[in-house]
C-alpha cells in the first residue's frame, strides 16, 4: 500500500494506515501505544528502537502539537508532517489507490458477515439475554490494559480452522471468519482469478451505502457488536462477495496474519470507480493485524487453537441466526468451502435463498425491536387502566341498570331512540357496550396472534372483563371521600373522577330544612306571582316526569290467576293514580275561581307561559277524561283573561300584533288547540252545550272574537255541534238547547262581525276567520245565514278582488278560504265571478 | 353528565367552536368526552387571515378546558327533551347534594 508513501511491505509501517484512519476519532486510542509495545516485545522480527526511534522528535519539532488531534493517534509511523496536509486530499489520494480500496472492499466483506449474524443475535433480544456476549462490545481493550489477549479472544471470533472442525452445525460467523483467514496475497490472488470468470458489478453496489459508512466499522475493527445501520447489510451479499471475489475450493486453511495487507493488491476491474472514490476508508481500515505487527502464522496458531476452543463455547450461547437454518432443497451449507463446491445453479440458489431468508430476518429485527419491552404484567396492567377508562367514559359494565344509564345519560339516551340512533342499538344499555368492545378484543387478538392459542386470548380478556367488573364494584362499594385535607395546609384537595370531575366552586348549601320555607309561605300568599308560577311549572314538569316514568315501569298486563303479577299490577296502579293528584294538584285546576280578582287563576297564569303552553299536550296523556274537561272547562270559562286573547285584542292603528304575542298565539294554537281539539271530538254534546253556554255567559264574546284563539275554541265548539247533528246523535232536547245557545251567540256576535277579520286583507292570515264563519254559517238558519252575509259581504267583495291581483298559486288559496264560508252557506266564489 | 350527553347526540354535525383564545374553528364533530374534550375532522378556521399557521390543519383535538363556546345546529337540538333532561340533572344534583 502506497497511499502514504512509505514501505508498505513493513508491518510497523502500517501503522500509519490506523493513525490516518483514526483521524475519524476525536481521541487518539490512549492504549494503542501500550498494546504496540506488547506486540513489539513479542516480535522477534521487529526491532523496538527501529519502529519507534525519531518519530517522537520529529513531530515535536515541527510543532505539530495538533497532529494527533487532527489524525487521531500519533503513531510513531505517521507520516511527517509535510505529507500530512497532502492527506487531507482524500479524494485525489483515494483516487490513487482505486485498487486498494476495490481491495478492501472485499476485505470488508470478508469481516462484515460475521458481523452481521451478531447484530442478528442482539436483534433477538428475548431470545438471550446474553450477558457474556455483550460483554464483547469492542470497548474492552479500553478497561483491559491487556491488548493482547483481547486480540486472542477477537481472532478467535474469526478464527475457525479447518484443523479444528466445528463440533455442530456451526452458525456462520465462525464459516465467514474461516474464509477470511488466509493471507491477503492468496485473498488477492483469487480476486484476481475470480475478476476474470465473475464480474461481482451488482454486489459492490449492494455494499457501498454501508461501506461508505466508514466510522461504522472503524470503530469496531474487531469483532464486535455493530451500530445499527448494519444489520441492513445482508450478509449474503457480503458472502456473495466473497463468494466471486475471493475463495477457491480446496483453499488452505488461512494463517493468521492474513488482515494484514503486503503489497499493493491487484485492482478490482468490475468496481465502479466512483466507489472505490467515494470510499476511502476502507482501504485505511485496520484489522488488528495493523496494529499488532503480526508473528509469523506458525508463532500464531497456538494462540488460535486456544481462541478456537474458547469460541465454539461462545457461539453455542449464541443461537445461530435464523438465515442460517435449514434451507429447504439445497444442502445444508455449512462451512464456505462447501459452498465452493456446489454447482453454479445450486449456488446461486442458494444465494438467492439466503438473501431471502435475511430480508425476512431483518424484517423480524426491525418489528421485533420492541420485544420484551414490556412483561406480560405490564400489559395487564396497561390494558387494565384503559379499559377502566373504558367502563368510566361509556357507563359502568357493571352497571346493567336501565334505569341508572337513563339517570346519567338521559338526552343521549332518549335522543337516540328519538331521532335515530347514532348507534345501532338504541335500547342496548351502554353496558353491553364495553362488553361488545371486550368481546372484539379478544377475536382480534385471538385471529391475529396465532403464536397463542385462541382459548388463552379468550379466558385472559374473560378474566380482564370480571377483573374491571370486581375493580368497579368494589369502587362504588367503598364509601368515598371526596376531599382530603393534608395537615398544615391550607385548602382542600378534592378528588375528582371522570363521572364527578372537580368542582370549581364549592358552594354551601342552604340547610334544606330551613330554605324552602319561607319561600313557600310567600307562594301561598300570592298565587299568581310570577315566581311562583314558575314553580308551579316546574312542579308540573317533575310531576309529569315522574308520571312518564311511571309509565315505563309499568308492569306486563297481568295473566288470570297470576295473584303476584295481579298484585304487581294493582300497586303500580296505586302509585300512578298517586302521581296523578299529585299531577292534577300541582296544576291548580281546580282552585277556586274568584270572581273579578285581578290575579289571573293560577291555571290561567300557567297557560300564560310558554312552558306551560307546552306541557299541556303532555298533560293529557296522563290525565282521565273528567281532568281534561275540566281543563277545557276552566280554559272556556277564563277565556277572555287567558293571555293569547286579552292580550291580543288588536290595538287601533297598529297593523299586527307584536311578535311576542304572535308566537305566543302560534304556540297556544300548536300546543294547547290540539289537546282540547283531541277531547272535543269526542266530548259528548251536552258538554259541548254546556261550554257554549259558559262562553255566552262568563265571557266577553266580543273580545273573544276578535282573535284567534277565540274564534278557533269557537269553531271548534260550533263545528262538533255540527258533526253530532249530522251524525243524528243529538236528541232532539238536545238540539233544542243548543239551537237557543247558538241563537244567543249568533245575535251577540253580528255587530261585531265585521271586527272579527283583525287583520288586513293583504296579510292573508285570515283563514281561521273564514273558517269560523263557515263554521257559524253551517249552523245558522237561513235568515241568520243572509245577515251573515251582509255582514262580511265587504271582505268577501274585497278578498275576490284582492285574489284577481296575486299570482295564481295565493289568489286560489285566498278564494279557497273564502270559499270555505261561501259553500257553508250554499254558495260559491264562482258565483261572484 | 349533561353536558357530555347533550355533546353526544352532536357526533357527527357540524358545529363551530371558539376558543378562549378568540379561534373559530368549524368543523364535524367526531367525539366528545367527559372532560367535554373534542375532536374536530374536517375543519375550517374562521378569520384563517389571523391565524395562518392552522391553514393546513385538517382536523384536531381541542381540550375541553380551552373551549369558550360551541355553536350549534339549531335544528339537531331537541329543545323540550334538553328542558327534561335539564330538570333531571338538577334533580340528580339535589338529590346527591342531600
Amino acid at each position: 500500500m502506497s497511499f502514504f508513501g512509505f514501505d508498505s511491505t513493513l508491518p510497523r509501517d502500517r501503522q500509519g494506515g490506523p493513525s490516518a484512519t483514526r483521524g475519524f476519532f476525536e481521541n487518539p486510542d490512549p492504549f494503542a501505544e501500550v498494546a504496540r509495545a506488547r506486540a513489539l516485545e513479542d516480535d522477534d522480527a521487529i526491532d523496538f528502537e527501529d519502529t519507534y526511534d525519531g518519530l517522537g522528535d520529529q513531530l515535536d519539532d515541527d510543532q505539530d502539537a495538533f497532529n494527533d488531534d487532527t489524525f487521531g493517534g500519533g503513531g510513531p509511523a505517521g507520516p511527517s508532517t509535510g505529507a500530512v496536509g497532502k492527506d487531507f486530499d482524500f479524494f485525489g489520494k483515494t483516487a490513487t489507490v482505486a485498487d486498494a480500496i476495490g481491495e478492501e472492499q472485499i476485505r470488508y466483506a470478508l469481516q462484515h458477515p460475521q458481523a452481521v449474524p451478531v447484530a442478528g443475535q442482539q436483534a433477538q433480544p428475548a431470545a438471550q439475554p446474553e450477558p457474556a456476549f455483550s460483554k464483547r462490545s469492542g470497548y474492552e481493550k479500553y478497561s483491559d490494559p491487556g491488548f493482547i489477549p483481547d486480540l486472542q479472544a477477537k481472532s478467535s471470533v474469526w478464527g475457525v480452522s479447518q484443523k479444528k472442525p466445528e463440533p455442530m452445525p456451526m452458525s456462520m460467523p465462525a464459516m465467514s471468519a474461516a474464509r477470511k483467514m488466509m493471507s491477503l496475497d492468496e485473498v488477492e490472488a483469487q480476486m484476481q482469478m475470480r475478476n476474470q470468470g465473475y464480474q461481482p458489478s451488482p454486489v459492490p453496489q449492494a455494499m457501498h451505502p454501508h461501506l461508505a459508512d466508514p466510522s461504522a466499522y472503524m470503530r469496531h475493527p474487531q469483532n464486535i457488536p455493530l451500530p445499527d445501520g448494519f444489520p441492513t447489510i445482508p450478509p449474503e451479499v457480503l458472502r456473495a462477495q466473497l463468494e466471486r471475489g475471493g475463495l477457491h475450493p480446496g483453499m488452505p486453511h488461512p494463517p493468521p496474519g492474513m488482515p494484514e495487507m503486503h503489497g499493493p493488491p491487484p485492482g478490482i476491474p468490475g468496481m465502479p470507480p466512483h466507489l472505490m472514490q467515494g470510499n476511502p476508508p476502507p482501504q485505511n481500515m485496520p484489522p488488528q493485524g495493523m496494529r499488532q505487527p503480526g508473528p509469523p502464522p506458525n508463532q500464531r496458531a497456538p494462540q488460535q487453537q486456544q481462541q478456537q476452543q474458547q469460541q465454539p463455547q461462545q457461539q453455542q450461547q449464541v443461537p445461530p441466526p435464523t438465515s442460517r437454518g435449514p434451507n429447504g432443497g439445497l444442502p445444508v451449507i455449512t462451512d464456505p468451502q462447501q459452498l465452493v463446491h456446489l454447482t453454479e445453479e445450486q449456488r446461486n440458489a442458494y444465494l438467492v435463498e439466503d438473501a431471502k431468508r435475511a430480508k425476512r430476518n431483518h424484517k423480524i429485527f426491525l418489528l421485533s425491536r420492541g420485544n420484551g419491552l414490556m412483561t406480560p404484567q405490564d400489559k395487564n396492567f396497561i390494558t387494565r387502566i384503559q379499559l377502566q377508562q373504558l367502563v368510566a367514559a361509556a357507563g359502568n359494565v357493571a352497571d346493567s341498570d336501565p334505569e341508572a344509564v337513563l339517570a346519567e345519560d338521559f338526552y343521549y339516551q332518549v335522543y337516540s331512540q328519538i331521532r335515530g340512533a347514532p348507534r345501532q342499538h338504541p335500547h342496548q344499555p351502554l353496558g353491553h357496550f364495553a362488553q361488545t368492545y371486550l368481546l372484539q378484543t379478544g377475536n382480534r387478538i385471538g385471529g391475529h396472534g396465532n403464536r397463542r392459542a385462541f382459548h388463552s386470548a379468550d379466558n385472559h380478556m374473560q378474566r380482564m372483563q370480571q377483573q374491571v367488573q370486581r375493580a368497579v364494584e368494589a369502587a362504588k362499594a367503598k364509601p368515598k371521600n371526596k376531599q382530603l385535607i393534608i395537615e398544615g395546609s391550607l385548602g382542600k384537595i378534592s378528588f375528582s373522577n371522570a363521572k364527578a370531575p372537580k368542582p370549581m366552586l364549592n358552594i354551601k348549601r342552604p340547610d334544606s330544612s330551613e330554605g324552602p320555607r319561607p319561600k313557600k309561605l310567600h307562594s301561598n300568599l300570592s298565587l299568581s306571582d310570577r315566581k311562583s308560577i314558575l314553580t308551579n311549572i316546574e312542579g308540573v314538569y317533575s310531576g309529569l316526569m315522574s308520571m312518564e316514568d311511571m309509565e315505563r315501569t309499568m308492569p306486563p298486563p297481568p295473566e288470570e290467576g297470576d295473584a303476584d303479577a295481579i298484585q304487581e299490577h294493582m300497586e303500580w296502579r296505586q302509585k300512578a293514580r298517586t302521581l296523578n293528584q299529585k299531577l292534577w294538584q300541582s296544576l291548580k285546576v281546580m282552585e277556586p275561581i274568584v270572581p273579578n280578582s285581578t290575579t289571573p287563576h293560577p291555571f290561567i297564569a300557567f297557560l300564560s307561559y310558554p312552558k306551560g303552553k307546552k306541557a299541556i299536550p303532555r298533560i293529557f296523556r296522563h290525565i282521565d277524561q273528567e281532568q281534561r274537561v275540566t281543563i277545557l272547562t276552566m280554559i272556556v270559562v277564563h277565556l277572555d283573561s287567558l293571555d293569547v286573547v286579552h292580550l291580543a285584542q288588536p290595538v287601533p292603528g297598529e297593523a299586527q300584533l307584536s311578535v311576542a304575542m304572535r308566537e305566543s298565539i302560534d304556540l297556544f294554537s300548536l300546543a294547547v288547540m290540539p289537546s282540547l281539539l283531541g277531547y272535543v271530538n269526542e266530548a259528548p254534546f251536552n258538554i259541548i252545550i254546556g261550554l257554549l253556554g259558559l262562553v255566552i255567559a262568563q265571557t266577553h264574546v266580543q273580545t273573544v272574537a276578535r282573535t284567534k284563539v277565540g274564534l278557533g275554541i269557537l269553531t271548534m265548539l260550533l263545528s262538533r255541534a255540527e258533526i253530532v247533528k249530522e251524525a243524528g246523535q243529538a236528541s232532539e232536547v238536545d238540539w233544542q238547547q243548543w239551537v237557543a245557545k247558538f241563537n244567543v251567540l249568533f245575535d251577540t256576535l253580528e255587530p261585531a262581525l265585521a271586527d272579527i277579520f283583525t287583520s288586513s286583507i293583504n296579510s292573508g292570515d285570515d283563514m281561521y276567520v273564514w273558517q269560523f264563519l263557515a263554521a257559524v254559517g253551517i249552523g245558522a238558519s237561513p235568515e241568520q245565514q243572509q245577515r251573515l252575509v251582509i255582514a262580511v259581504k265587504d271582505r268577501v267583495m274585497e278578498t275576490v278582488a284582492y285574489s284577481k291581483t296575486l299570482p295564481a298559486d295565493m289568489a286560489s288559496s285566498r278564494l279557497g278560504n273564502v270559499n270555505l264560508f261561501m259553500r257553508a252557506i250554499g254558495l260559491d266564489v264562482e258565483l261572484l265571478g | 353528565m349533561l353536558f357530555f350527553s347533550f355533546f353526544k347526540t352532536l357526533t357527527n354535525q357540524t358545529v363551530t367552536i371558539e376558543l378562549k383564545n378568540d379561534i373559530r374553528i368549524r368543523g364535524i364533530l367526531k367525539s366528545v368526552d367527559q372532560y367535554l374534550n373534542i375532536k374536530l375532522d374536517d375543519i375550517e378556521v374562521l378569520d384563517l387571515d389571523k391565524y395562518p399557521h392552522l391553514s393546513s390543519v385538517k382536523n384536531m383535538f381541542i381540550r375541553g378546558s380551552v373551549v369558550r363556546y360551541v355553536m350549534l345546529p339549531r335544528s339537531e337540538v331537541d329543545v323540550g327533551l334538553l328542558e327534561d333532561a335539564t330538570r333531571r340533572e338538577a334533580a340528580n344534583q339535589a338529590g346527591k347534594a342531600r
